[in-house]
């Protein structure tokens, strides 16, 4: 080998200066995502979806996203977008705990849209701010029931109250059940009403302009707004939204009342199995279809003339529904 | 070979030097997992919050001593069989029917104390004849069932004129009757106007409510005694639940006998509800509720005394049927009557129930 030609082979030092280059590159690539996986900067702002019928199905999938949310070192906020008439009680529960639990941790913004009524309204409750749109409905804290009823007495099952309860009590559990929700709102909000608990427990609904004066609501203000406000609660700066869906993505259950109760049915065509009775509800009736009028406008025959004439509809339909759910 | 082992090794410490180091400074700076906040929800254990469910106790006593009385009640049951009088029974809408048990601490009282109770339910073949055109009107089912009675209960207000004007010869004549209405009443029944004119007694539209203070439920309002009211229709009365009421009132000044207590609305209005919800016109008692004589209501705050004094009400009268053969009935009308006005029977019915 002569000294005089530049050598094209590499000493062993310039090899290791190489591979530690080419380490260093690898490494200064690889950093960033280790860093930001061990140190998890708080840039996120979970928008969680809460939509349609409050049922068990809903309430796992808030508890679960929202439990989440709170190990997520990521996320630095929360945005709760909600639409909902309200249903089951215990899911409301369970929606408002853990709302409540998430909102110890980090600032949560509930976002109307149409309407967060009844259970709906227990849910997010305990976020720190409530936004509303002008037109949104809120409110209707109170027990969906029916009056309690004397039944005939049932000989066979073994104790007085295991078909069939005394009415008395059945008035006081109702009202236990109401008293329930009212007290919890009154915890949560009870300085913002600017009302009585007695005004309160009318349950009325209100439209967003008269929420936010009435302390139902504390913002007019669309999705993208509660968002913001909640990344700047929380001193976010650059941040980015992760949408969080929940409940069944197959549009179902939907609620419908009878004369008599409210009712969850989960599928279009609806087997016994796909109708669930709901009983004692947290429920806007308003925003719950009568069966009647829901069927009426799904009679594949449907004709003008027929909407003029609603008792005959309405004989039908009842016949209809008397004789159970159509498999 | 060796050199390339070097190489690899070099490259691998370099490597892991860097992203060790990296995640080494991540997992320093972050923040530690914060503790579960403890959250206490307070309002879920206050001890208030869980509503008295006793179904408590009812006494119904009679004071009155009196030779035995013939108590007729009208449920309001629709003649069986009959085609429908109102187009709204067409759809269900019918008059609600009182079940026997909802009236029983009344009737029982009343029974206990040696008093008959008739009940009196349309015979669908006597409602069905017609009457005779140009023939002479005796009295309807009803007009000679009051004929025997000393008192009359109605839960019904969709009498037709016949009907109605031997109601108003039976008060004339010095019977005591107790109608007992109930808020949804003007929704499916018609006629309410007609017998309330007839017994110069009004209704106002509504239910009454109270979200301050009710049994049980807003709609289950307390009554308590007016200040100048009845007195033998309050005794040992200090509240009396009425679980759906609907205001009432008379033509006469000081007939009201019991009022919502304070804190009542009008669901109409919204607004403060001072109106009475059962009062008194010489011989008519109009209440304004009918659900607080069923067994449940009646053990509700003093319900069982305010029953105790309307059965005493109504065997107190000045009322002197005629006997079983009399056919003292009401002066029947002389105007036109009614379509289902049935001729003159000659057959009696039982008034003992």
């Amino acid at each position: 080998m002569s000294t005089n030609q530049p050598s094209t082979v590499l000493t062993s030092r310039q090899q290791i200066a190489v591979v530690v280059v080419a380490a260093a590159v690898v490494g200064a690539v690889l950093a960033p995502s280790v860093y930001a996986s061990t140190n998890d900067p708080d840039d996120t702002v979970a928008v969680v979806e809460i939509e349609g019928p409050v049922n068990t199905a809903l309430a796992d999938d808030v508890e679960s996203e929202l439990a989440d949310i709170r190990a997520n070192g990521s996320v630095g906020a929360v945005v709760l977008k909600i639409d909902t008439p309200g249903g089951a009680p215990v899911a409301s529960e369970r929606m408002y705990k853990a709302v409540q639990r998430t909102s110890e941790q980090m600032t949560v913004i509930a976002s109307v849209q149409s309407i967060s009524a009844s259970g709906g309204y227990y849910a997010m409750a305990p976020a720190d701010e409530i936004y509303v749109l002008p037109t949104s409905t809120v409110g209707s804290i109170g027990l969906n029931a029916r009056a309690p009823q004397t039944t005939s007495p049932v000989q066979g099952p073994s104790g007085p109250d295991k078909a069939g309860s005394n009415e008395i009590q059945s008035w006081a559990k109702q009202q236990t059940l109401a008293d329930t929700f009212i007290d919890a709102m009154m915890a949560e909000r009870g300085d913002e009403f600017r009302m009585p608990r007695e005004e309160v427990a009318k349950a009325n609904v209100y439209l967003g302009t008269e929420a936010v004066q009435n302390g139902f609501a504390d913002e007019i203000g669309s999705l993208n707004e509660a968002i913001h406000a909640a990344a700047t609660a929380e001193s976010l700066g650059e941040y980015r939204v992760d949408t969080r869906e929940t409940g069944p993505d197959t549009g179902f259950p939907i609620l419908l009342r009878t004369d008599t109760q409210v009712v969850a049915v989960h599928a279009n065509d609806p087997g016994y199995g796909d109708v669930e009775p709901m009983g004692l509800t947290y429920v806007h009736l308003e925003a719950v279809p009568h069966v009647d009028t829901v069927e009426r406008f799904s009679e594949s025959d449907l004709d003008a003339d027929r909407g003029g004439s609603p008792a005959g509809a309405t004989g039908n339909d009842t016949a209809r529904l008397s004789g159970g759910v159509d498999a | 070979m060796s050199q390339l082992r070097t190489l690899a090794a070099v490259f691998v410490v370099t490597v892991a030097a860097i992203t060790g180091g990296a995640a080494l400074t991540g997992y320093a700076t972050a923040d530690g997992a914060a503790p579960a906040p403890e959250i206490q929800n307070d309002h879920y254990l206050d001890e208030d919050l869980v509503a008295n469910g006793t179904p408590g106790q009812a006494t119904v006593e009679m004071e009155a001593a009196t030779r035995s009385q013939t108590v007729l009640v009208d449920p309001g049951v629709e003649p069986q069989g009959a085609a429908p009088v109102s187009p709204l029974a067409l759809l269900g809408l019918g008059s609600p029917s009182v079940a026997d048990r909802d009236i029983r601490p009344l009737a029982n009282a009343l029974i206990q104390n040696g008093h008959d109770v008739g009940v009196y339910v349309p015979d669908p073949d006597q409602q069905r004849r017609p009457a005779a055109p140009g023939g002479e009107q005796g009295p309807t089912q009803l007009g000679e069932r009051l004929a025997g009675a000393d008192a009359f209960v109605t839960f019904r207000t969709d009498y037709d004129e016949a009907q109605l004007d031997e109601i108003e010869s039976f008060v004339d004549s010095g019977g005591h009757v107790i109608v007992a209405t109930e808020p949804g009443a003007a929704f499916d029944q018609p006629g309410a106007a007609a017998l309330d004119a007839t017994l110069g007694v009004t209704t106002e539209p509504g239910y009454v409510y109270n979200m301050e203070e009710n049994d049980l439920n807003y709609q289950r309002v307390y009554a308590e005694p007016a200040g100048d009211s009845d007195a033998a229709l309050t005794e040992g009365v200090d509240r009396a639940v009425l679980p759906s009421a609907t205001p009432v009132g008379t033509t006469d000044a000081g007939s009201d006998v019991l009022r919502p207590i304070e804190g009542s609305e009008l669901s109409t209005t919204r607004a403060s509800a001072e109106a009475p919800l059962l009062v008194r016109s010489d011989g008519v008692v109009m209440v304004g509720d009918s659900d607080f004589l069923s067994p449940e209501n009646a053990a509700r705050a003093d319900n069982d005394a305010l029953i105790g004094n309307l059965a005493d009400f109504l065997v107190t009268n000045d009322r002197t049927p005629p006997g079983p053969g009399g056919q003292q009935a009401p002066t029947g009308p002389t105007g036109p009557t009614g379509p289902d006005q049935p001729p003159a029977e000659p057959s009696e019915n039982e008034t003992a129930g």
